[in-house]
């Protein structure tokens, strides 16, 4: 087991690594740089021997394996260098953007699980059979809803129409209840279909059959029998939706004016700014790896059999 | 009893003109205090004053510095502020500043003839050390010299009659020494900027919120103002709030007090509930398109002279804009400096040319497309962010050329893509032009080939350009920026408007403004010469 943790950990380095490698290398070969789009962009009205003084300066032209080797090393020693564009360290800006990006993925996630085995577990359980087919079309229709208009209509609706929450400047819960919602639905909608494709073919299953024949109520039959075998696959999706998360954060960030990484993230890659970028990549990839990892980790916890598997095997 | 109809007259006078809402009428008498809640679109970059250009920027440089001159918005003179007096000599190659006595930085130093000697030091020259670049607006620089602390001169190489309006403008704010000895990729936290200012960065979450506070103890406003003393607001809360609906729901529901960033087709929305648009103009080159004859599809005149007939202004501006906009008359704003009416050299005239074309050799080919030696009438365009509805203003001029069989492509792209693209006249014939700042250099910063060089001409940043060099239009510009004489140099922006205009580089086709929204309570809004809010004498009437 501990060499599976360490063999897992040191796969988990060569995907980061592999990470900042490929997206240096892609950021590199897209055209112009971020002193150029700096410099050149007509607020400042420079000539060419000005930028090429300011060029020569911030070494952007210098070899390529050179600057790589000297960002790799920065890195390294936890130096992510100067957003060129904002005109600060990367660490302050990761220090301003990375919590309430926590905050809101982790709540809107807590929010979406909620609300996918919510639905899932309603649309088996529900009294009337009309009442099911609508509770299980209804991750449908909330995997097709775009996030944009989402996010506008709930502002619209919940802030400027019936006034109950202030979108400039809220209070710390009040500034999370929109976005969690708008970050929410998205991100349950594969959770809940999931959950009640495998509900609905686990039922079938003759184990259910047994225990139903033994005495189990129905209830005790869905909590015990189908839930636990049902939420292995979900748990799977879990880990892959972490990046539907980020992408969604943009979107969310942007129309309600928080801070965080998913804006941060935007901005960076219109401006090209490289030492920006590099450490947003390599922090996603970090925590992409984890996530899994940790979902990896739960399965024999979960699973009994995996259990086994895992401590012959390894 | 004089003074009330006067004052009345005046307003009647500004309504009128609508361009200035600073409609504070004789009756009201300011509040003092209160908290201002304003919407920015965009977070603010580096915050070196010459950066100011960039619309966020300006909008908090503005409030944060002071400046040693201050161009009246209205009638466009310059009034004493930081300097009580100055000299310039005839050549306009020595100019003597005397500085107010007692004005300090928000950190306690003074803000003396040493401090004012160093910004100018580093806007004029840079600082390669530190990375600050060179300042737009100061041309030709050599040094400076303190006289006594509070008289400062400054000398140049050669003539620089522009230096003097280039002391008022946002780009030529003082900042503390301490704010000058930082290099150039720590300037864009606010809360390092330390100006002599009306308003001081309190606190800074970056890409977010900013507040300024009221410095208590301001008490050197521009001279001739009436608003004396420190500003009646208290605080300024600075919200980035880039999703448009949600800038304007936010000012309507009364949430915000001021937005930033309002486009024309949501301004009806606005009035109708009794809020207030304010839309200054940037009184520098109108919003254009410009040609690059580098380009062998645009190098005949004949060419560029039929796609300039062929666009509409009045369809441009009946369909994306308002009255806030008006229709460009020529090649600088109505309101600029040296500006003069070429309307006959402005005309919509799609028959002539259509003519023209023929004439220039391109036919109509098969797919409808005119064409020359196999070569298609296809041309490409950048769309510009900043600009108010680039794209659709880019997309309507497509429409009014393809009636002629030109086509024309217009580009979104990345930041790299179109800069690198900007700079190859093959790759981008057609772009947007526009550069605001109330002095006559403007038509130089926004032609000239070491300056922002709309016309890609050769000698500037691009190494794509093969031979166009217009050596005819880069003297006049040269004399724009370098004659003393106030008369001739007038007349040198007179001949580049009818130059530019004659050889058809540039289609000017409307004056932009600079469009904010505001609540019907707030009032002394007021905009320096070029657009940018100044919240100095603003206070809120409720």
């Amino acid at each position: 087991m501990t060499l599976y943790v360490f063999g897992r950990i040191g796969q988990a380095l060569l995907v980061l690594w592999a990470a900042f490698t490929l997206s240096f290398v892609l950021l590199q070969a897209l055209p112009g740089d971020a002193v150029l789009i700096k410099f050149l962009s007509p607020d400042f009205g420079l000539s060419a021997d000005q930028i090429n003084e300011i060029r020569a300066a911030y070494a952007v032209d210098s070899n390529i394996f050179v600057q790589y080797g000297r960002t790799l090393f920065n890195f390294l020693k936890g130096d992510f260098g100067y957003s060129l564009q904002a005109g600060v360290p990367v660490s302050a800006q990761l220090a301003t953007n990375m919590p309430p990006t926590l905050r809101l993925a982790g709540l809107g996630f807590a929010v979406a699980v909620l609300l996918a085995v919510s639905i899932a577990f309603l649309s088996s359980m529900a009294p009337f059979a009309w009442l099911r087919n609508l509770l299980q079309s209804l991750p449908s229709l909330l995997i097709s809803v775009p996030v944009f208009w989402l996010a506008i209509m709930l502002i619209q609706i919940f802030s400027f129409r019936l006034r109950l929450v202030s979108v400039i400047n809220p209070g710390p819960w009040e500034s999370l209840v929109l976005p969690v919602a708008t970050l929410a639905v998205p991100i349950s909608a594969p959770l809940a279909q999931i959950l009640i494709r495998n509900i609905d073919e686990i039922r079938t299953r003759p184990f259910i059959a047994v225990a139903r024949a033994k005495g189990a109520s129905e209830a005790r039959l869905l909590w015990k029998h189908v839930a636990r075998n049902a939420i292995l696959p979900a748990l799977t999706i879990a880990g892959v939706l972490f990046g539907e998360l980020v992408a969604g954060a943009v979107v969310t960030e942007t129309v309600f004016g928080l801070n965080g990484i998913g804006g941060l993230t935007e901005k960076a890659v219109g401006n090209q700014d490289l030492s920006v970028l590099q450490a947003i990549v390599v922090i996603s990839a970090a925590a992409f790896v984890a996530i899994n990892l940790a979902v990896d980790l739960a399965y024999p916890i979960l699973d009994p059999r995996l259990r086994n598997r895992a401590g012959v095997e390894r | 009893m004089l003074r009330f109809p006067k004052l009345f007259t005046l307003s009647l006078g500004l309504l009128a003109s609508a361009t200035f809402a600073t409609a504070s009428l004789a009756a009201d008498t300011p509040v003092k205090g209160g908290k201002f809640t304003y919407l920015e679109q965009q977070a603010h970059t580096n915050l070196y004053p010459p950066a100011g250009g960039f619309y966020p920027n300006g909008g908090i440089l503005n409030q944060i510095t002071d400046k040693l001159t201050y161009q009246n918005p209205k009638t466009l003179e310059i009034e004493p502020w930081l300097a009580l007096s100055w000299q310039v000599n005839d050549n306009a190659t020595e100019y003597t500043f005397k500085l107010r006595p007692g004005v300090t930085f928000s950190d306690g130093t003074p803000l003396d003839a040493a401090a004012v000697a160093k910004n100018f030091d580093t806007f004029g020259l840079g600082n390669k050390a530190l990375k600050l670049p060179v300042s737009e607006v100061v041309n030709n620089y050599d040094r400076s010299e303190v006289v006594d602390p509070l008289t400062v001169k400054f000398y140049f190489k050669k003539p620089s009659p522009g230096f003097l309006q280039g002391t008022s403008v946002i780009g030529s704010g003082i900042v503390s020494l301490s704010t000058l000895a930082l290099p150039f990729e720590q300037l864009g936290d606010a809360t390092k900027i330390i100006g002599s200012g009306p308003f001081v960065v309190k606190a800074e979450t970056i890409g977010k919120s900013l507040s300024l506070q009221a410095r208590s103890d301001y008490n050197w406003g521009p001279a001739k103002l009436d608003h004396q003393g420190r500003a009646y607001l208290d605080e300024i809360s600075y919200i980035i709030t880039s999703e448009d609906s949600v800038r304007i729901g936010a000012l309507l529901a009364g949430q915000a007090d001021f937005i930033r960033q309002i486009q024309a087709y949501d301004e009806a929305q606005v009035e109708a509930q009794g809020f207030t648009i304010f839309a200054p103009s940037t009184r520098g080159v109108n919003n254009s398109i410009v040609f690059r004859p580098d380009n062998p599809l645009v190098s005949d005149l004949k060419v560029r002279k039929a796609l300039s007939l062929a666009v509409n202004r009045d369809e441009i501006i009946s369909t994306l804009f308002s009255k806030n906009y008006p229709k460009a008359t020529s090649v600088i704003a109505s309101t600029a400096i040296g500006y003069v009416p070429l309307v006959d050299k402005l005309q919509y005239d799609p028959e002539k040319a259509e003519a023209l074309l023929d004439e220039a050799g391109f036919k109509p080919g098969a797919d409808g497309i005119r064409e020359k030696d196999g070569q298609k009438l296809v041309l490409t365009s950048y769309e510009s962010l900043p600009q108010p509805q680039s794209r659709a203003v880019l997309q309507l001029i497509g429409q009014q050329w393809a009636k002629l069989g030109v086509k024309l492509n217009v580009l979104a792209g990345d930041a790299g893509s179109k800069v690198v693209d900007e700079l190859d006249p093959l790759k981008t014939p057609v772009a947007v032009a526009m550069v605001g700042r109330a002095d006559p250099d403007v038509v130089k910063s926004q032609f000239y080939p070491t300056n922002r060089n709309a016309l890609v001409q050769k000698g500037g940043v691009s190494d794509k350009v093969k031979t166009f060099a217009d050596d005819k239009l880069n003297s006049i510009l040269e004399e724009i920026a370098s004659q003393p004489d106030r008369e001739k140099r007038l007349k040198a922006v007179a001949d580049a408007q009818t130059y530019l205009l004659d050889q058809a580089y540039s289609v000017p086709i409307f004056e932009e403004p600079q469009a904010f929204a505001g609540a019907p309570y707030v009032k002394g809004v007021a905009f320096e010469s070029v657009g940018r809010p100044s919240f100095y004498s603003v206070w809120l009437d409720k």
